[in-house]
């Protein structure tokens, strides 16, 4: 009962930076921007928002406020090659990806300078909801975490809401399905590509700062994993939807804390083993959903109102 | 006329990204111009420099062709490092197994298991592509992840080396080692292999039916459909072919340089192949020039880092960053 919890409790925790990643690539791609630097800018996040918060003193809200800022910008910059200068978005992804993955090393090196041990800044503290935290098995599994995993929730049903249930979710994704049709009604949808775009970055960013904030207490190169890339996969297989995203992110988080958890438990494979499992299992899932999912219709495709046909 | 007007951009886009370098390796602290020359002339000052030089270009050069010729179809390999890392795994592996056979029949061994280890590795996303439609950038991109486990898991494994400090295998047999071109400072044949690579896939992009209908296929998927190409076989022959150059630069990182498996021997490699491919516009005739040159600033680097403190990743921004205007200069083109 009580491994059964921690696990519960582990795999909500570990479950945020995938959610708040995909949830930022989801965004992007319902207008069309389809995001591949998910590594880079995550990486850049985590660098950034531990430099942030070491130079605040060990101020986490000044972390999180530069790995979103930073998000941000490569948001904005994904943006501006592929929406107004058209570039291919899949190119310009991998240019931002190595950008942010040498920006990510850069960085520390050049704020701490070359140290054996990296300094470690303040992990992000608890924030038990009052009362609720108090119900057996349930408090502490869903109530007692940190605040970033109360936000991936609210996050998500917010997002789902406001695609689905609100005019300006609908005009937005009209645009990642059939811009010709939504520029036709007079939706902006450079305004629209623009805003999700940098929006996404922003979560992305965000969801890279989680990883020394709550895991490490500090960056380490290269800290991200490829939890970049099962995002995207994730977020194919969730079919580019919020609530999905979140049941998905679910099931990334559980199979990630479930092989260290063997790792630690000491069973008798090599541990290597165990970490494949996640590239692996990602893998076979696709084999299986890939073909069924709903993909936006202009996904990847960059929108020229000037010709003709799409 | 033509060339020196392609080449102009490429200048540009070189002096503008040094410049953008400049102000951060001055926010250093260091001298701007005495780490550009450092950058620029390590490779030329002395013979080792020179032939460490070529030794990153070999790898270089087969990395990038690894993500030309997919892209040559319209297909996009990820997966270079993996395929890298396996073929080293094969290659090191039978070389140890086998390390008391004799040249002529060793050497082949490590080179071919070497080659079709990265090719099946490449089979893989090739296979799922074709048979499920699945994304062959994800796939190929988490395959790596799974080889860097393998080849912990090989070298940390029975055939690990106790002495060494690092996860590393014993060395392989003799007759594994490709012949060296020159002693000292010591230079493998690897060079003369990819080199071959190189031209081969050149010649055949250009002048054969095949290379034609991959061609045809990036170009246009339904209208080489329609004119009887099989699409879906192009796109899996062109990343199984990638994979086993891919292979092969493993093979010559084993069999070439270190003579062993050693964790971490990918190094940088699958970005700064992806680098180079992107920036000759996947034309197989600019990769290994354009190598050449990553090579230089690479080795300029490391001298950089060891003698004025200024960090390594600062000439992979310049290279990220030449990228960037590289593409950018087709914007300004279009106009």
């Amino acid at each position: 009962m009580d491994s059964l919890v921690t696990f519960l409790r582990l795999t909500l925790l570990s479950m945020v930076p995938f959610v708040l990643a995909a949830q930022g690539t989801m965004l992007g791609g319902r207008t069309g921007v389809f995001n591949v630097a998910q590594e880079g800018i995550m990486l850049v996040g985590a660098s950034l928002g531990f430099i942030g918060s070491y130079l605040a003193g060990g101020s986490t809200l000044v972390g999180i406020a530069a790995a979103v800022l930073v998000g941000g910008i490569f948001g904005l910059a994904l943006a501006y090659f592929t929406t107004t200068l058209k570039m291919n978005q899949f190119v310009i992804g991998l240019s931002l990806l190595f950008i942010g993955t040498g920006l990510s090393t850069l960085i520390p090196k050049l704020v701490i300078g070359v140290t054996l041990s990296q300094p470690l800044i303040p992990t992000l503290q608890d924030l038990p909801i009052p009362l609720l935290s108090q119900i057996p098995f349930l408090g502490t599994v869903l109530f007692s975490h940190n605040i970033l995993v109360y936000f991936a929730i609210v996050l998500s049903i917010g997002l789902w809401y406001f695609l689905f249930r609100t005019q300006l979710g609908l005009e937005l994704r009209s645009v990642g399905e059939n811009p010709n049709a939504a520029d036709s009604l007079g939706i902006n949808t450079s305004k629209h590509r623009y805003v999700t775009a940098i929006l996404g970055g922003m979560l992305i960013g965000l969801a890279g700062a989680y990883l020394p904030m709550v895991y490490t207490g500090t960056f380490t190169e290269g800290m991200v994993k490829g939890r970049g890339w099962l995002t995207i996969a994730l977020t194919f297989f969730a079919g580019w939807s919020p609530l999905p995203v979140l049941y998905g992110s679910l099931f990334f988080a559980g199979i990630e804390v479930a092989s260290y958890r063997f790792q630690a438990g000491g069973i008798a494979i090599p541990y290597q083993y165990l970490l494949m499992v996640p590239y692996l299992a990602t893998i076979l899932v696709m084999m299986f959903t890939f073909r069924k999912t709903r993909v936006p219709g202009f996904l990847g495709n960059n929108y020229d109102r000037e010709k003709r046909s799409l | 006329m033509t060339i020196v007007r392609k080449l102009v951009p490429y200048v540009i886009a070189i002096i503008a990204s040094f410049a953008a370098a400049g102000i951060f390796i001055a926010l250093t602290g260091a001298n701007v111009f005495q780490a550009y020359e450092t950058i620029l002339f390590t490779s030329f000052r002395t013979p080792n420099g020179f032939v460490q030089t070529l030794l990153k270009f070999i790898p270089l050069t087969l990395q990038a062709l690894a993500f030309t010729i997919p892209l040559t179809a319209g297909k996009f390999n990820m997966g270079g490092e993996g395929q890298m890392i396996v073929g080293a795994i094969a290659a090191s592996v039978v070389g140890i197994l086998g390390a008391d056979l004799p040249a002529v029949i060793l050497l082949p061994l490590v080179v071919l298991a070497g080659v079709a280890a990265g090719a099946i590795w490449g089979f893989i996303p090739a296979w799922l592509l074709y048979k499920f439609n699945i994304n062959e950038i994800l796939t190929s991109m988490l395959l790596n992840f799974v080889s860097f486990q393998i080849i912990d898991l090989v070298a940390t494994g029975s055939l690990r080396d106790p002495v060494a400090g690092h996860p590393t295998t014993v060395q392989i047999g003799q007759g594994g080692f490709l012949p060296m071109l020159i002693k000292n400072p010591p230079l493998n044949a690897g060079l003369i292999l990819a080199l071959l690579v190189a031209a081969g896939v050149y010649l055949y992009t250009t002048r054969t039916t095949g290379g034609y209908e991959l061609v045809a296929t990036g170009a246009n998927p339904r209208a080489a459909a329609v004119f009887g190409i099989n699409v879906k076989r192009m796109f899996v022959f062109s990343i199984v072919l990638a994979g086993a150059i891919a292979g092969l630069s493993g093979v010559i990182e084993v069999a070439g340089v270190q003579h062993r498996l050693i964790v971490g021997l990918q190094h940088n490699f699958l970005v700064l192949g992806v680098i180079i491919a992107l920036i000759s516009r996947g034309n197989n005739l600019a990769v290994p020039f354009v190598a050449f040159f990553i090579a230089i600033l690479e080795i300029g680097a490391s001298a950089m880092q060891r003698t004025m403190n200024v960090p390594i990743e600062m000439v992979f921004i310049v290279e990220a960053l030449v990228l960037l205007f590289v593409l950018l200069s087709d914007v300004f083109r279009r106009r």
